[in-house]
């Protein structure tokens, strides 16, 4: 059935970050192959599948699970040794996870790359913010994203930044009336409120319609006004780059000098496919990423790779306003709220990314009365009620790479195609690091909380994951201690690279989606002058 | 003192040489601005532009699907090499009026046949403005019109020309503003209506008898604007006339996509009021052409007769093999999940209209579906002067049999009901519509090849004799 391609690039998997570098060498004249575990859905049927769906607060439950390519909610998949159970949400299926993120499509600082040199803690980045400015560019207007051109986004008020060298490519949208109040009265305790820069396009873009609020980012866009990779899927295929699915890498085969010279995939239809090229990029999420190397047995001479596993650990709170503010009209989140953002206590603890969230809050309120024991006219007049004043915050927290927090190849169990499952060992506890930030998040809440005359109905949530994946395949100036050099380059096999969020050094508070796509598109550059 | 008065002579006469440049150049930009405003009238832009995003105004390049093939049009900027920076204004009153370009006949996609109509006042202002106002793009367009044989012989047209380019130039251009003369004007003359709102005979070229009755291209339907109440505008009002004209959108009739869209956006939203209600009130006047089936307006098909809830979500099957699957043609499943996020289910749209209901429209009310199922096909592109509306295209998302399906959904419980569409229908619209009988009965004309050659160069004998006299006359 699958026939043998060779191709200059063969990228593996067709996420945003694949599929935006795919994009580009096809643009630049070089035949692409792009290898997918999943298949094409249509967006109606994901929606369709989210409408039926028993469990609407389960992002991955719109989407399939299948014994080849398993979903991080099946529990055959996900085995846990540490005391945190991290659980990755990551998608298989044409156009990757970014079907259900929220679209956060912050920069980071300047600063945030110069962790190590200016703050004693964590790593520098092997490259300038000016080196990735220009890519941060190209991401920004491939994805339309939405953004405030004057923000100060360091969280000090000052002027416009991190440096941009163009406009956004779309303005910021109006605010809700729940972020106008929450910013009112909080803003007043010495808080900033900063936009979030987002790829839900407030007007038509790329064939994309304009952001209606259907408040249904998580877990899909019901009229595709939020990216999703499956854009510059399309786009890369239109480009001439080939696509195949049911496809799922499984070898990366080692030839003479150091070089990789092909890839194995196999299909759920027993298919096993060998296809050569010149350049090979594995840009299959921050897990399966590390999951195919591993497996693979390359770029891992110094016994790195799946080390070093970050994500924005953090604590929410949900309180009531004494005010209706009528939260879940628009989009699902609109801004950070910034005290701990940037500054030289950064060597001691996290900087925090506090989020309003903006969601539709009737099922959580529901679920929560009916918990109580609340029925009849009361319940229906308390959900009204408490619907309308529902304030959630999530907070974020920066987390320092640890050797020991890594995801590793089962070595009990296998997939349908024979491929070892995933084994995480995920641990924040005795981490004074975010500890200490989490003491000052906690006053934060008594502040935002006072402020806003509300009442608590939960402020103990205990650790929390984004799957903000990054570390896992770190890159850095030094062959000994990273995967990767700054061009996504693996240190032991120069035609191999990796795009992914995995690379990120050090992991600030900010979604790392819009720098695996700047990482990308700047690698696809770099290797379109090679092949 | 002599010396004196030389100075006061010499500032008198820079004052007069000052004022005579400012005089002329005050007539140089008022004959700009009409240039302009006729440029806009005529929607150059919509056809003479880089196809590639907002595109580079007049470089050409924008391909127009005709039913003998593309057709892309040229470079218009002044541009000495690649426009049409060399003509002469007569030769530039060649190609508007007699579709003849230095370098051959053009195709009536350029439509000549009504810009033969504009006034000579407003075709000087139009080459003024296009040879002093527009930036020049030194490039040409990156595709080529390339017609198939026997279309690709230009010289066909000169024959064509001789029967089917007989406008007469208007002299009342600037008639009443928002009378009927000054409708008339537009609508016949730049603003080239009937090129897609009259339907054509066998040789492409329009029925004069069904003026303004509606016709099909690139699988779209330009519907019938007479006055008839039924079949035409008769029942709409003037401001819903203008507003639609303005914005594309008149609330529980008629939303504009495919190319009048593109009329919109190009045109129509920049002209003045005056000039969109001249339109109206002339539209108003143009003898009522009603379709014989017909018996209702669209709009008229205003009652949804939507699905029972209870049973839109009953057993849908949640294994993982069906929610990958994404081929069902079962047309209320598509609708729910495809459409209905923005059209509502109960087709109604949303309560601003900002959605547009799907009852009360004429892309499903009239009695084609054509513009139903280019809609799902193509998307809705267009801007205004408030807002840009984008409906997102389907094609990649749907295949055929589901965009008939869904079509037919629609038309069921939204729409006139009497219709339907086929697989293959949604094919042919994909393809640009039905195929001409000329371009049926090519092959035919191809087997006659010697005897069509020798009419052209008959055809073309007696053209140029024609223009040598019309010409003489004309400088006489």
């Amino acid at each position: 059935m699958a026939t043998e391609f060779d191709a200059d690039v063969i990228v593996i998997g067709s996420g945003a970050i694949g599929s935006n570098a795919a994009h580009l060498l096809a643009q630049r004249g070089k035949s692409v192959i792009i290898l997918e575990t999943g298949e094409w859905i249509p967006r109606w049927k994901i929606v369709e599948n989210f409408r039926s769906s028993p469990r609407k607060n389960n992002l991955n439950d719109p989407y399939p699970t299948f014994p080849w390519a398993m979903s991080s909610f099946d529990p055959d998949y996900i085995e846990n040794t540490g005391n945190f159970h991290y659980v990755p949400y990551q998608l298989l299926l044409v156009g990757g996870t970014t079907w259900h993120w929220a679209a956060a499509t912050w920069r980071f600082l300047p600063n945030d790359m110069k962790m190590k040199s200016l703050y004693g803690v964590s790593n520098d980045w092997p490259m300038e913010y000016s080196d990735l400015e220009p890519w941060y560019d190209l991401a920004e207007y491939n994805l339309g994203v939405a953004g405030s051109d004057t923000d100060d986004q360091s969280g000090h008020a000052g002027a416009a930044h991190p440096p941009r060298s163009k406009p956004y490519p779309v303005t910021a949208e109006g605010e809700t009336y729940y972020f106008q109040r929450l910013k009112d009265r909080i803003g007043k305790e010495g808080y900033n409120f900063i936009h979030e820069p987002n790829g839900r396009t407030n007007k038509p873009y790329d064939g994309r319609p304009a952001c209606s609020g259907n408040n249904n980012c998580m877990p899909v866009c019901p009229i595709g006004a939020m990216y999703s990779g499956d854009v510059h899927a399309r786009h890369a295929q239109n480009a001439g780059a080939k696509i195949i699915t049911d496809a799922t890498a499984y070898n990366l085969e080692k030839g003479e000098g150091g070089k990789i010279v092909a890839v194995h995939y196999r299909s759920s239809k027993g298919a096993d496919v060998r296809l050569t090229a010149k350049a090979f990029i594995v840009a299959a999420n921050g897990i399966e990423t590390p999951k195919l190397l591993l497996f693979s047995d390359v770029a891992n001479s110094n016994d790195l790779v799946g080390r070093h596993l970050m994500d924005h650990s953090g604590i929410s709170l949900i309180f009531t306003a004494d005010e209706p503010l009528w939260p879940g009209r628009g989009q699902v989140q609109q801004g950070a709220i910034f005290k701990w953002r940037d500054g030289d206590w950064r060597g001691q603890h996290s900087a925090i990314k506090h989020a309003p969230h903006n969601n539709v809050p009737n099922r959580d309120v529901a679920e929560m009365l009916i918990k109580q024991g609340v029925v009849g006219p009361e319940l229906d007049e308390q959900i009204r009620h408490l619907s309308a004043r529902w304030v959630v915050i999530e907070s974020m927290f920066e987390t320092l790479p640890r050797a020991t927090n890594r995801v590793t190849l089962s070595t009990t169990k296998k997939d349908a195609l024979g491929i070892p499952t995933l084994s995480f060992n995920y641990d924040l506890d005795g981490d004074e690091y975010v500890e200490k930030a989490r003491d000052l998040c906690m006053d934060d809440y008594g502040n935002f909380v006072r402020a806003m005359g509300g009442k608590v109905i939960n402020d103990k949530t205990g650790w929390q994951n984004h799957a903000h994946v990054m570390g896992t395949v770190m890159m850095g100036d030094d062959a000994k201690t990273s995967v990767t050099n700054h061009e996504g380059r693996t240190w032991d096999h120069d035609n191999l690279f990796l795009a992914t969020t995995g690379l990120l050094p050090s992991s600030s508070v900010l979604n790392p989606t819009l720098a695996g796509i700047a990482l990308g598109l700047r690698t696809a550059d770099i290797i379109a002058k090679e092949v | 003192m002599r010396k004196t008065v030389f100075v006061f002579s010499a500032l008198a006469f820079s004052t007069v040489a000052a004022s005579s440049v400012l005089a002329q150049d005050a007539a140089t930009s008022a004959l700009i601005e009409r240039g302009r405003s006729v440029a806009i009238a005529s929607d150059c832009m919509a056809c003479h532009r880089t196809p590639e995003g907002e595109g580079k105004p007049f470089a050409g390049g924008y391909t127009i699907s005709s039913p003998l093939g593309p057709i892309v049009a040229l470079n218009i900027t002044p541009s000495k090499e690649f426009g049409i920076g060399n003509w002469s204004e007569a030769q530039f009153e060649a190609a508007m009026r007699d579709g003849v370009a230095p370098r051959g006949h053009l195709y009536p996609a350029m439509p000549y046949t009504a810009y033969r109509a504009m006034s000579d006042d407003d075709l000087h202002a139009l080459f003024v403005y296009l040879q002093k106002d527009v930036k020049p793009v030194d490039e040409a367009p990156k595709a080529q019109t390339n017609l198939p044989f026997p279309f690709n012989i230009r010289l066909s047209m000169a024959g064509w020309n001789l029967f089917f380019n007989r406008a007469t130039p208007f002299d009342n251009a600037l008639a009443a503003p928002a009378g009927t003369e000054r409708g008339k004007y537009l609508v016949d003359g730049p603003a080239h209506c009937g090129a897609c709102h009259t339907p054509r005979n066998t040789l492409m070229a329009e029925d004069a008898s069904q003026y303004l009755g509606g016709g099909d291209l690139g699988g779209w339907h330009a519907p019938n604007i007479t006055s008839d109440p039924v079949s035409g505008i008769g029942g709409w009002s003037d401001a819903e006339l203008v507003t639609y004209l303005k914005n594309g959108n008149a609330v529980g009739k008629s939303q504009a996509a495919g190319p009048m869209a593109e009329a919109v956006e190009h045109s129509f939203r920049h002209m003045p009021d005056d000039d969109l209600q001249a339109i109206a009130n002339y539209l108003k006047t143009v003898p009522a052409i009603r379709s014989e089936a017909q018996t209702a307006p669209a709009y008229e098909h205003s009652k949804a007769k939507p699905a029972g809830i209870g049973t839109l979500d009953y057993g849908i099957d949640r294994s993982a093999a069906a929610m990958v699957n994404g081929t069902s043609v079962n047309g209320e499943e598509l609708y729910v999940s495809a459409c209905a996020t923005c059209h509502q289910l109960n087709g109604a749209g949303t309560q601003d209209q900002f959605y547009p209901s799907l009852t009360s429209n004429r892309a499903t009310g009239g009695m084609t579906p054509n513009n139903l199922v280019m809609a799902v096909v193509e998307g809705v592109h267009r801007k205004t002067n408030d807002f840009t509306v984008q409906m997102p295209a389907f094609k990649d998302e749907l295949s055929n049999a589901q965009i008939a399906a869904v079509s037919n959904y629609v038309l069921q419980r939204f729409g006139n009901a009497s219709l339907s569409v086929s697989e293959a229908d949604v094919v042919e619209l994909k393809n640009g519509g039905e195929v001409p009988l000329l371009v049926k009965a090519t092959p035919w004309l191809m087997l006659g090849g010697a005897i069509f050659a020798a009419l052209v160069l008959v055809l073309a004998a007696i053209f140029f004799w024609r223009r040598g006299k019309r010409n003489t006359l004309q400088h006489a």
